[in-house]
């Protein structure tokens, strides 16, 4: 207080403690002087180009200091400004100064409007006009007065979201129905929200080197291992990237082997399944603007598992799980194994079956290999395009096209109608992976498995199953293999594998995390 | 966890090693190979003594490497004989693997070209499957182990849903009389079956992998088992089903036991295919061990790094591979390799354990 108090009879300032930094601070270029002239006049220079930016000067709380408020509009809360921070800081307050302290003509502390002034909960000062700047363009109101050496931020950021929808591409028919936005505060409530969760630490970075965005790391700070979340730390400060648009990018900037065919990172839109991960003593990211958050380390079973698994009754979710797998298997190897089995091995496929194939290919004018490539290109392209179609024509397309591709091609005898089931059913079992990004690994590793076959047969098809196998057993996701608790062999983790056995036997969380606390509580 | 990747296996892991090292050509040959010099229905007498004695020589071999378990065998030989003997040693070891996986390479080439690619040049099929085997060792012994443990499960069940399959035309007649000519027509078959059990010599080199030394004998022990009851279930149903006479004229006697019989129904009639799936694999784990073991020790006789002399070997074992003219010579590549192994891991660990042992407290310090 007292230093106020020396500073009596400057008229129409705002007094100032920070003087005596001001002036023991050697380097001044680019932070605020008190002069508000000159303030003002670095502002506009900085920012007072942009036509969204919006100054409105006006006189604190009828005592003639001249001060100015400055908001992006569109990015701030203009209801806020105006229902809060302007009546507050017009309003004639001499009177309430005068009750507690002698009356100083013009002279009124920033401490003063700081606390006893803004009725508004985020109150932040800066000096520099960087920093200022970054605020401002971010959603803050900044109010600079006069004689301030610091100008005062406001938390007024208000971001338009969307309202909260169903998961679009992890659709449950038993769960919850809340997915992420593309708000980040949102995306955290739900999972501080989702009941009480001891020690869940959100711990927040900023990405991009000229798009600055805010990402949050979220870990259970007892169960996770340490060394995990100072690992997935120094990969995210590692990124160096102009602008991180997507959680996307953060995934390959963060993942372990950028040649490999197999996402390392898992994303979801679903905060269960986030939490789930979290108890199992994995780390979650969430960026700022996509509702894709990401969970890692990953495992392969855990791109052939659904949350729902869990919610069901555990027999239909063993049942459904090893469903997955199969179709995963189909999805990968029966194209190629068609292929083999036509044009090298038909004498292993029993005797009437092989008849009735041939018998069915014989006016086909390809190869197997190319009938083949024929029908599992167009059915991409079918997918793809039926992706990119407005909503309501898209099935209609999807329709139209399938019959083309199936009865017509059939029927002009470019292809046989057997491989015509063969693609329709690699084509159903991979889009039965939960996970889109799982199903696209598996749809392009299928025509390198369909090469394979039709230049070594069977033994193509095996040694590519091998190589495959040889770079899985390799990959790691955060140091832990890609392939646990599958192999190394962890057979007291298996019940959670292929099978899903009951809730209550398992007791234990994930061996391979190295969790500080291995017992799952309740 | 993340930054210090320690590159050990597990128990089981080694365990699991051993079982795909040993299973390999045998699967296919070994009814053949051990009836023609029983010639008595008895022969699965004669694999399961192989295998015993498969275990005494691991267990003299795992006692061995004991007593250096930082060591591999290239490094304790030194130790043991001195410089100039150990690494003259060492590189007949080499040798041994080299040749092994030679053998390995060619053999498989063979049933392929027999059975799925009439037209295919062995060239084309050996050298992609080398590039397969290159990928994965570079990776060192972790992953190696790991993808054997995938096999393994895949063979196992592959396995015994084929061979249960011939059930139907299996004789049990065709097994009988136990012993009808005594015990002497088994103990001449038993040199052919304990060599069908090579693999245990892995353990000279992979003790200083394992995170638990120690239970070196546990995993050599299950190491050898699993693999004998495969080679007495084949043995049984090849000889069962096909009769002393008629494995004798076959090459392939277990492929064409799978190949005689079809059942109408399922999706595949014949499961020569499903057989060949694992024997492809098994053939893939041995040639990766026996690969691995070569390049590992000239990476330790030289003290480098082991990645050049992966790819350096690859042109080698190529033309190891090529070398036999025909499936006959193959055989007797098979037999020399047999004799080396027979010498090599019956004779020398044994040695090598008295000398040890004689030279006493020096190295005791680290059982």
């Amino acid at each position: 207080m007292k230093e106020w108090i020396s500073k009596i009879g400057k008229k129409g300032k705002v007094t100032n403690n920070d003087k005596l930094e001001a002036t023991t601070s050697q380097d001044t270029t680019g932070q605020f002087t008190d002069n508000f002239i000159l303030n003002l006049e670095m502002v506009k220079q900085e920012i007072g180009h942009n036509w969204d930016v919006h100054f409105r000067e006006f006189n604190l709380g009828r005592t003639g200091i001249r001060s100015i408020i400055i908001f992006v509009d569109g990015l701030s809360d203009k209801d806020l400004i105006d229902k809060h921070i302007m009546p507050s800081l017009m309003v004639d307050f001499s009177a309430e100064y005068k009750q507690d302290l002698p009356y100083l003509k013009g002279g009124i502390s920033k401490e003063f409007i700081k606390n006893e002034v803004l009725s508004i909960s985020e109150v932040e000062e800066v000096r520099s006009i960087k920093e200022f700047t970054s605020k401002v363009l971010t959603g803050s109101t900044a109010l600079i007065m006069d004689g301030s050496l610091n100008a005062l931020i406001l938390g007024t950021t208000k971001l338009k979201t969307r309202t909260i929808e169903e998961p679009v591409s992890e659709a449950l028919v038993r769960g919850p129905r809340v997915g992420f936005t593309e708000s980040l505060s949102d995306n955290t409530s739900f999972l501080r929200g989702s009941g009480e969760i001891e020690n869940l630490s959100l711990v927040k970075f900023q990405v991009g080197k000229r798009s600055k965005k805010d990402l949050v790391v979220a870990y259970i700070k007892d169960i996770v291992d340490p060394e995990l979340v100072q690992e997935v730390e120094n990969r995210i400060k590692k990124i160096d990237m102009d602008s991180v648009p997507e959680s996307g990018y953060v995934e390959q900037l963060i993942e372990d082997n950028y040649l490999s065919p197999f996402p390392q990172v898992q994303n979801t839109e679903r905060p269960d399944r986030v939490i789930a991960a979290l108890m199992e003593g994995r780390v979650a990211i969430l960026l700022d603007g996509t509702p894709f958050a990401l969970i890692a380390p990953v495992t392969l079973s855990m791109m052939l598992q659904s949350p729902e698994d869990y919610y069901e009754r555990w027999i239909p979710g063993t049942f459904i799980r090893m469903l997955r797998y199969l179709a995963a298997i189909l999805a990968l190897f029966t194209p190629s194994l068609y292929i083999a089995f036509i044009s090298f091995h038909s004498g292993m496929i029993p005797t009437k079956l092989a008849i009735s194939i041939i018998g069915t290919r014989s006016g086909v004018p390809f190869p197997a290999l190319i009938e083949a490539l024929f029908m599992e290109i167009s059915i991409e392209i079918l997918r793809e395009a039926g992706l990119r179609l407005p909503k309501p024509i898209g099935p209609a397309m999807g329709i139209v096209g399938g019959l083309i591709i199936g009865e017509a091609a059939v029927q002009a005898g470019i292809v046989s109608p057997v491989l015509v089931i063969v693609v329709a059913l690699t084509a159903i079992s991979s889009f039965s992976i939960p996970q889109y990004s799982a199903g696209f690994t598996i749809r392009i590793l299928r025509f390198p498995a369909m090469l394979c076959a039709a230049t070594f047969g069977l033994y193509g098809v095996i040694l590519f199953f091998l190589f495959m196998a040889s770079h899985l057993v390799k990959l790691k996701s955060f140091g832990v293999p890609f392939l646990s608790p599958a192999v190394p062999y962890r057979l007291s983790e298996w019940k959670d594998l292929m099978v899903r056995m009951p809730l209550m036997m398992m007791k234990r969380r994930p061996k391979m995390m190295h969790t500080k606390n291995p017992i799952r509580k309740g | 966890m993340i930054l210090s990747p320690k590159d050990k296996i597990t128990t089981p892991q080694a365990a699991v090693i051993v079982i795909n090292f040993i299973l390999g050509t045998g699967l296919l040959t070994l009814p053949r190979s051990s009836t023609e010099k029983v010639h008595t229905p008895d022969v699965w007498i004669s694999v399961i003594l192989g295998g015993a004695i498969a275990i005494i020589a691991g267990v003299i071999m795992v006692k061995l490497s004991q007593q250096f378990p930082e060591k591999t065998f290239y490094q304790y030989i030194n130790d043991i004989v001195g410089k100039w003997v150990g690494r003259l040693l060492s590189l007949v070891v080499i040798c041994y693997f080299l040749t092994t996986s030679g053998f390995q390479l060619r053999a498989m080439a063979e049933v392929i070209k027999y059975l799925l690619l009439e037209g295919t040049p062995t060239w084309a099929i050996i050298m992609i499957f080398m590039w397969v085997s290159l990928y994965l060792i570079i990776g060192g012994i972790n992953p190696i182990a790991r993808l054997f443990e995938i096999i393994l499960p895949l063979t196992v069940i592959l396995f015994l849903v084929v061979t249960f399959m011939s059930i139907k035309i299996f004789e049990i007649d065709n097994l009988r009389p136990v012993l009808g000519e005594g015990i002497i027509p088994v103990l001449k078959g038993v040199k052919t079956t304990a060599l069908a059990f090579s693999g245990p010599e892995i353990m000279l080199l992979l003790l200083p992998f394992m995170n638990q030394p120690k239970k070196a004998v546990k995993a050599l022990i299950v190491g050898v088992s699993i693999p004998l009851i495969f080679y007495v279930i084949t043995v049984v149903m090849v000889i069962g089903a096909l009769s002393v006479d008629g494995v004798v004229m076959r090459t392939w006697p277990t492929l064409d036991l799978i190949r005689s019989f079809e059942i109408s129904g399922l999706i595949f009639e014949r499961f020569e295919s499903l057989l060949l799936v694992v024997w492809i694999m098994q053939i893939f784990a041995t040639f990766t061990i026996t690969y691995y073991a070569a390049a590992l020790g000239l990476a330790q006789l030289s003290k480098k790094s082991i990645h050049p002399f992966m790819f350096g070997l690859l042109p080698i074992l190529y033309i190891i591979a090529m070398i036999p003219r025909n499936i006959n010579d193959l055989f007797k590549q098979g037999d020399f390799v047999g004799n080396m192994a027979l010498f090599l891991f019956g004779l020398l660990p044994l040695l090598l354990l008295i000398i040890s042992r004689i030279k006493g407290g020096k190295y005791e310090t680290n059982t």
